[in-house]
């Protein structure tokens, strides 16, 4: 298994606000690697270094070897990397298609002249590109509602969809920022065995943030823990549980 | 010959920057305080009442109508005479009081239901645009397109201007000039302790800086926002009031400049910033009037370049915060 | 028929005018972005067709050309548009909200005072005389009614497309849409560049029409009104600027009998109509139509 995610001495400061301090980790390709941490820990400040929003102060993010800090957002997207939000960001006023079919926009190529006047190419591109907005819509089981507008769908259903989108992405890696959030038991034992499968059907690296402890002790392989946007340790999901320094982070933090 | 020639030249210079710089001020000062409405309403809203400048020119015709009471010969007012006179200072104040209240009612007609309707808050600019056309057209109804000046014994005894001559040329301070500055000077002072000073204008800080908060804190937001608009068109009359001593009012429309360099003013100084206002319109009141003669034309263009500029290199402008803030 | 067109021609051809100009505005309001820049463009336009239709220089062109001088006008003007909205669209793009709204406001008074005070655009006085391409003024119809009708296929099969999808997604959420992969300065600029060349065309169109141009015709003023036009006809689709246009441009007309009272009533329309069709008359409409559809299946369903 090689490394496909390498962040290296990550830092992010706003003014006199260190938000992420110095993390280093790798990730494996096909992995599921879990961050945790007290709220306000600086991991979703992490997803958002490595997906290019916020600016890096220090530090290295390398994909695949490449070089990703510096990047704008859209790059890293094309590049493979999707990603899910804390606070859910569809597109409220597009259809649950529309929604998918954006995601798509890196992978297909049609311009503004050529789309209009419908060339062959664009057409037939245009056709894939539905269908398989469609088969994600299956794959999230929301094909039924396909055409209802994002801001209709129910909270559970908007994060599946969120899912969906990025997956339309065709990504080699997946962020998940807190997808299990305001979920309850049953909704979150099916959104474990989703994630689980469409780890192994898209051979993706997935990186999930979430505060559900036993979610993310179940489904991951390392997990690695935040505090005070420091890294305190990484690994198995057995090593953190034991691992006084985190314990006293959460605790602590009361 | 040339050393004779070198120190007069000094001097002649110095004497335009003079009487640029106190032209300057002077203008600049107006620029401050109207520009202190828009910014008195962005930090309570967000927003950017684009009414202001019908309280600007609602003011000044105020102003006239009670100091000299003569209309002209367009409008339904046509050849119409107030029978009485206030002085100028009376009629200021009143024309002032007459704008705040003004200014409360633009936000009762043009902001109050797009709150109460949690409305975009591009709604609220084509409201209050909306607003403007009614009272600057019903202006023109009632007092007619035409110009109308101050006469020049407006101020009572005092004399319109001081002159002094030094080397040779001629410095002019108009009396209302000093006027404008004295007046804006003293508003700026009320302001400044308002705001810092009373409880009034700490719950207005509070509001500025989260509306929620406050009301959950048992401020009355609605009411703080009442006193909001009264002071904004208070402001917003005076500096009409003021520009139309000063240079005439030039037809209902007169405002529109105003109110247009007005924004430039906040974005110069920084939205929401009460010190940042005051020196933008002092920048642009000082850079107007240091314009050489010869580009005279292009002392329009001035504020309009200073807020693209600082839109394009620093948005956030001088002192930019999103709330009043101590001054 | 030839007296309704002769009383009326000149206000259906502003009525389309207005149309195009109130789409010009829709366009980069599809990403997002309030921009008044509009004016500002059409004003370039006008005045390049006003210059090459009366200066000197360009004789020659016009005893050459003859009637085809007038598209040549119009190229002329999109290209000169479609350059100075790339020049100051990529700065400005990068400012939201009411600030990017501010920097054109900015942009169209600078333009407007420029030409209030350079010699080739006449200065205070402007340009007088400009050739006309027709008769009459009903004719320009012919001008101004196809490209309408070409801007609506166009906008309505952009909807359709891949870029018509990016600049949804760009306009309900920028920073997601960059994370899936949408570039969004790009698309901005795009949507800029092409509702300044439309401004730019419908000014080139515009001088022969009015067959005098100066300073007035790019003025804030303007701005406001096509604002209006979208805000009040809806924004959030291409019939939203052709309604709202249409009915705030003829209302002062259909109120010419009220004289002095016509501006407050157009005032008083834009505070209602602001207040009370916060998706404007297209979304309204939309609305009724959804409550029509309910009441017409709840009903067959009852009985």
């Amino acid at each position: 298994m090689s490394i496909i995610i390498e962040v290296e001495q990550l830092s992010r400061n706003f003014g006199g606000l260190t938000a992420v301090k110095d993390v280093s980790f790798t990730v494996e390709e096909g992995e599921i690697f879990g961050l945790i941490g007290p709220n306000g820990a600086g991991k979703t400040t992490l997803f958002n270094l490595m997906t290019g929003i916020t600016p890096v102060s220090k530090g290295t993010i390398k994909y695949k070897g490449h070089l990703l800090t510096g990047l704008p957002p859209f790059r890293i997207a094309a590049q493979g990397i999707g990603r899910t939000f804390q606070n859910i960001r569809l597109f409220k006023g597009l259809s649950a298609l529309d929604n998918i079919k954006v995601a798509q926009h890196s992978r297909t190529v049609s311009g503004l002249i050529s789309g209009i006047f419908g060339l062959s190419k664009c057409r037939l591109e245009e056709k894939r590109a539905t269908e398989k907005a469609w088969k994600i819509l299956n794959l999230v089981g929301l094909s039924d509602r396909a055409m209802e507008l994002a801001a209709n769908f129910s909270y559970g259903d908007q994060r599946r969809l969120e899912i969906g989108r990025a997956l339309a992405l065709d990504p080699n890696v997946l962020l998940l920022d807190e997808p299990a959030a305001g979920m309850n038991a049953a909704e979150k034992h099916s959104l474990t065995r989703f994630i689980c499968e469409i780890s192994e059907q898209f051979n993706l690296t997935l990186l999930l943030i979430e505060h559900h402890v036993p979610l993310v002790m179940n489904l991951c392989d390392r997990i690695a823990v935040l505090n005070f946007g420091e890294l305190i340790t990484i690994g198995s999901p057995a090593e953190v549980q034991k691992n006084p320094a985190v314990i006293e982070a959460y605790l602590g933090a009361e | 010959m040339q050393e004779d020639n070198f120190p007069c030249q000094d001097i002649m210079t110095a004497v335009d920057f003079l009487q640029n710089f106190l032209n300057g001020i002077s203008i600049g000062s107006v620029y401050a305080i109207f520009a202190l409405g828009y910014t008195l309403v962005f930090s309570i809203l967000g927003i950017i009442n684009f009414a202001h400048s019908a309280v600007f020119t609602l003011g000044a015709y105020l102003t006239y109508s009670l100091a000299v009471g003569q209309f002209g010969i367009s409008g339904i007012l046509a050849g119409f005479r107030i029978p009485f006179q206030l002085s100028f200072p009376i009629s200021l104040l009143i024309g002032a009081v007459l704008s705040g209240i003004t200014g409360v009612l633009v936000e009762r007609c043009a902001f109050r239901p797009l709150r109460a309707r949690d409305a975009d808050s591009l709604m609220a600019l084509v409201s209050s645009l909306g607003v403007a056309l009614v009272a600057v057209n019903v202006i023109q109804y009632l007092a007619g397109s035409e110009i109308y000046s101050f006469p020049a014994d407006v101020y009572g005894d005092i004399r319109p201007a001081i002159m002094f001559h030094v080397a040779g040329k001629v410095v002019v301070i108009r009396t209302v000039q000093v006027i404008i500055f004295a007046v804006s000077m003293v508003i700026l002072a009320i302001l400044v302790y308002l705001i810092n000073f009373t409880r009034i204008g700490k719950a207005l800080r509070a509001v500025a800086e989260n509306t929620s908060t406050s009301s959950l804190l048992g401020i009355n937001v609605d009411r703080f926002i009442l006193y909001t608009f009264f002071l904004s068109g208070f402001l917003g009359g005076i500096a009409g009031s003021l520009v139309g001593t000063s240079f005439g009012i030039a037809g209902p429309y007169f405002g529109v400049t105003y109110g247009l360099k007005g924004l430039a003013v906040i974005v110069l100084g920084g939205m929401g910033s009460v010190p940042g206002t005051v020196f933008g319109g002092l920048i642009i009141g000082l850079t107007e009037a240091f314009v050489p003669s010869d580009y005279s034309a292009y002392k329009e263009a001035v504020a309009f370049a200073f807020l693209l500029i600082v839109l394009l290199v620093r948005p956030q402008g001088l002192l930019g915060q999103s709330q009043i803030h101590k001054v | 028929m030839e007296d309704f067109l002769q009383n009326n021609g000149f206000l259906l051809v502003t009525l389309t005018q207005q149309a195009l100009l109130a789409i010009s505005l829709y366009y980069p309001l599809m990403t997002g972005q309030l921009s008044v820049a509009s004016p500002g463009f059409y004003a370039v336009g006008g005045y390049i067709a006003a210059i090459m239709g009366t200066i000197d220089f360009f004789a020659p062109w016009r005893a050459v050309l003859g009637w085809a001088i007038f598209p040549l006008e119009w190229l002329i003007a999109g290209l000169v548009s479609a350059v100075l909205a790339v020049l100051v669209g990529i700065p400005a793009l990068r400012l939201r909200g009411i600030y990017l709204a501010l920097a054109t406001i900015a942009f169209v008074e600078i333009l407007r005072v420029l030409c209030l005070n350079m010699e080739i655009t006449g200065g205070a006085i402007g340009i007088f005389g400009v050739p006309q391409m027709f008769e009459n003024r009903w004719s320009y119809i012919w001008v101004f009614g196809p490209l309408l009708i070409i801007m609506l296929l166009f906008t309505w099969r952009l909807e359709q497309t891949r870029v018509g999808r990016a600049f949804k997604a760009v306009r309900e959420d920028e920073m997601a849409a960059d994370c899936m992969g949408v570039n969004p300065t790009y698309f901005k600029v795009m949507a800029f560049v092409i509702g300044a060349v439309l401004a730019g065309v419908v000014g080139a169109m515009s001088a022969p029409f009015l067959n005098t141009w100066n300073a007035r015709q790019g003025t804030f003023d303007a701005s406001i009104a096509y604002l209006a036009y979208v805000l009040i006809g809806g924004s959030r689709s291409m019939w939203g600027p052709v309604m709202g246009a249409i009915l705030l441009a003829a209302l002062p007309e259909i109120l010419r009998p009220l004289k002095d009272a016509r501006l407050i009533i157009n005032g008083l329309v834009l505070i209602i109509a602001s207040i009370y069709l916060p998706q404007g008359i297209v979304g309204a409409l939309q609305r009724l139509r959804i409550f029509m559809i309910r009441r017409v299946s709840s009903m067959s369903g009852g009985s």
